[in-house]
């Protein structure tokens, strides 16, 4: 199949589809999101006895995959990110985190991907929320053929897990063969006079920026976290130790995300100095994404003179 | 009666035992300092009915995958819960004062990754009939006979996701899912008709789909022929609502807004509360005092 040239949403689907042919355990929920999600028609109509859709009803869908997931099923429930996370944190925390449930949960249209739904269904909390739960991984696939490696880990560890999915097609970055650590960052460039620190969405937007600052003689190292928890904290402090400074960009509320654990992580065991960027703490509305790049300062051109003033500060 | 089932029914043997399962519920949540006795003592007939003249379990092996499941949706009712698992074995009896103490394996909602026997996760009120529900939807796709009952508690109803997992339930048609209210007619606030008031709940019930029992969950012989009947309904859930009495056989707290939650800050407290059980028996089991 040409992943490369697919929607994200259609490759969740359709590796779904393999998932649940290699173990008939793996469950496809949906909370009347299906078509956003890419399963409907792919799933259901190829594997309809792994098809379960729960209606309008996300906190429904959750406890039912924890019951599931008791029995040894491998539920995969797809909403929004604002559905998927805040709507049902407590079904989260208790029913599947908390009981260790093996549940897998799906965030589609993080952070400003949501666009023309606005502030009501934009969510730019989903990492730091489900970051500060016990038990639970929180994983943000950067292109479709890492997409693909991140669900045929979750398809076989036992282990509660919080994905973002973005649903459009986005730049190929990865290798189609690349393998997914949970433990371990990727490293996209290797530079040595700033690290900038991202993961999902906007990995494609930092290697543009990376690529802006080599062309003013500025080596960037860019670190991208596909598993935001656990976070590979040795390699942003070995990084942090060669260049002196970092920038973390996330499509996300600069409180608690990514950038949290970044300040967390050097203030601990490298004091480092950090520019965060994302959401400052604003809701979100209906508008582009290049609008609301432009307006909360997290588009490639801020990227640059973040990275390069930091750079020349050291 | 000993720990394995019972083959013959003897009502004065069952009565007996309800007794003395209330007596130590009492004695633990009296020796914890405090807890929720209130709807611990309603639910004893029906958990003992369960238990000893109902489901498939095998102590054991408390995960054997045909066994018959049981969601405690209601976990603050944890208690009753673990004087049961422990009269059939599932651990020692030694593990009963334990109850709420540091490190303890029965904590005072039920926790399925700590407690043998506990088969859901629940405390956060609402959860439970929709963990069953995935529970009993998954025994079908395994094409397994198992039945699959979940307790909830009549405040409990006050949650909107008791009925997104009732549409559900009889949306997908699960005649394997058995679901008991506790229609103890109160909750921590007051009674329900004063809070939140959940008549007509046999109507309601009805009108989500599912096939309706309206009895006395204290009477031994209607709980076991209605479980009975419960379990026998093909093509859709069903909910037995089992009018109960909160706090019953403790003569401090029967049938009292107040006995959701007691406090027992001392000995003559706590032994008030065993003297309000009308009947004292010996523990099975020591205290580390």
């Amino acid at each position: 199949m040409d992943y490369k040239n697919m929607e994200m949403r259609m490759v969740y689907a359709h590796t779904l589809n393999e998932l649940i042919e290699e173990n008939p355990n793996v469950l496809c929920l949906e909370a009347d999101l299906a078509k956003a999600s890419g399963t409907n028609p792919v799933v259901m109509e190829k594997h309809p006895d792994n098809f379960i859709d729960i209606g309008v009803a996300e906190a429904n869908m959750i406890s039912i995959a924890a019951g599931l997931a008791n029995e040894g099923k491998v539920p995969f429930c797809a909403s929004f990110t604002c559905f998927a996370s805040r709507r049902v944190y407590d079904q989260v925390t208790i029913s599947v985190a908390y009981a260790n449930n093996n549940v897998k949960i799906v965030g589609t249209a993080p952070g400003i991907t949501q666009g023309p739904n606005g502030g009501t269904h934009m969510d730019f909390l989903d990492l730091a929320i489900m970051r500060a739960m016990p038990n639970m991984h929180v994983y943000s696939p950067c292109d479709q053929f890492e997409l693909r490696a991140v669900m045929r880990h979750m398809a076989v560890t036992k282990q509660p897990t919080y994905m973002q999915l973005v649903r459009s097609k986005v730049p190929v970055l990865r290798e189609e063969s690349c393998a997914f650590d949970p433990l371990k960052a990727v490293r996209l460039r290797e530079g040595n006079d700033v690290t900038i620190v991202t993961t999902g969405y906007m990995v494609q937007f930092v290697m543009k920026a990376s690529d802006e600052l080599a062309k003013e003689g500025l080596g960037a190292e860019v670190l991208h976290y596909p598993s935001v928890k656990p976070f590979d904290g040795d390699a942003l402090v070995e990084s942090a130790k060669k260049t002196g400074a970092v920038v973390s960009v996330e499509n996300q509320n600069i409180l608690g995300g990514l950038g949290g654990v970044v300040c967390e992580t050097l203030s601990e065991r490298r004091p480092t100095r950090v520019k965060r960027l994302g959401v400052p703490d604003r809701f979100g509305e209906v508008a582009t994404e290049k609008y609301l790049l432009d307006k909360h300062g997290f588009n490639v051109s801020h990227i640059v003179d973040a990275a390069r003033a930091l750079a020349r500060s050291r | 009666m000993s720990a394995s089932a019972a083959t013959a029914f003897v009502k004065e043997d069952y009565d007996e035992l309800a007794r003395k399962l209330r007596f130590i519920i009492t004695d633990i949540i009296c020796g914890a300092g405090s807890g929720h006795i209130g709807g611990a003592l309603s639910l004893v007939e029906i958990l003992i009915t369960l238990y000893f003249r109902i489901m498939s379990v095998r102590p054991e092996e408390p995960r054997w995958s045909d066994r018959d499941r049981l969601v405690l949706s209601k976990g603050h009712a944890g208690p009753v819960l673990y004087v049961t698992l422990a009269e059939k074995g599932y651990f020692p009896r030694e593990w009963l004062p334990t109850l709420n103490q540091d490190g303890t394996r029965l904590p005072s909602h039920v926790d399925q990754v700590q407690t043998p026997g506990v088969d859901m996760t629940a405390g956060s009120l609402g959860q439970g009939l929709s963990c069953a529900c995935g529970i009993a939807l998954a025994s079908r796709l395994n094409k397994r006979n198992n039945r699959v009952f979940c307790i909830i508690g009549d405040g409990e109803s006050d949650e909107g996701q008791v009925w997104e997992a009732a549409m559900f339930a009889s949306h997908y048609k699960l005649d394997n899912l058995v679901a008991i209210c506790d229609y103890n007619r109160m909750q921590i606030d007051g009674t329900t008709d004063q809070i939140m008031d959940l008549e007509p709940l046999a109507d309601k019930w009805k009108a989500f789909g599912w096939e309706v029992f309206d009895i006395d969950g204290h009477d031994w012989d209607i709980l076991f022929s209605t479980i009975n009947k419960a379990v026998a309904v093909k093509g859709k859930p069903a909910m037995i609502i089992a009018r109960t009495v909160k706090g019953k056989g403790n003569a401090l707290v029967e049938a009292k807004v107040g006995s959701h939650n007691i406090k027992v800050p001392d000995k003559k407290s706590w032994d008030e509360y065993l003297d309000a059980c009308g009947c004292r028996y010996d523990l099975p089991y020591c205290r580390g005092e």
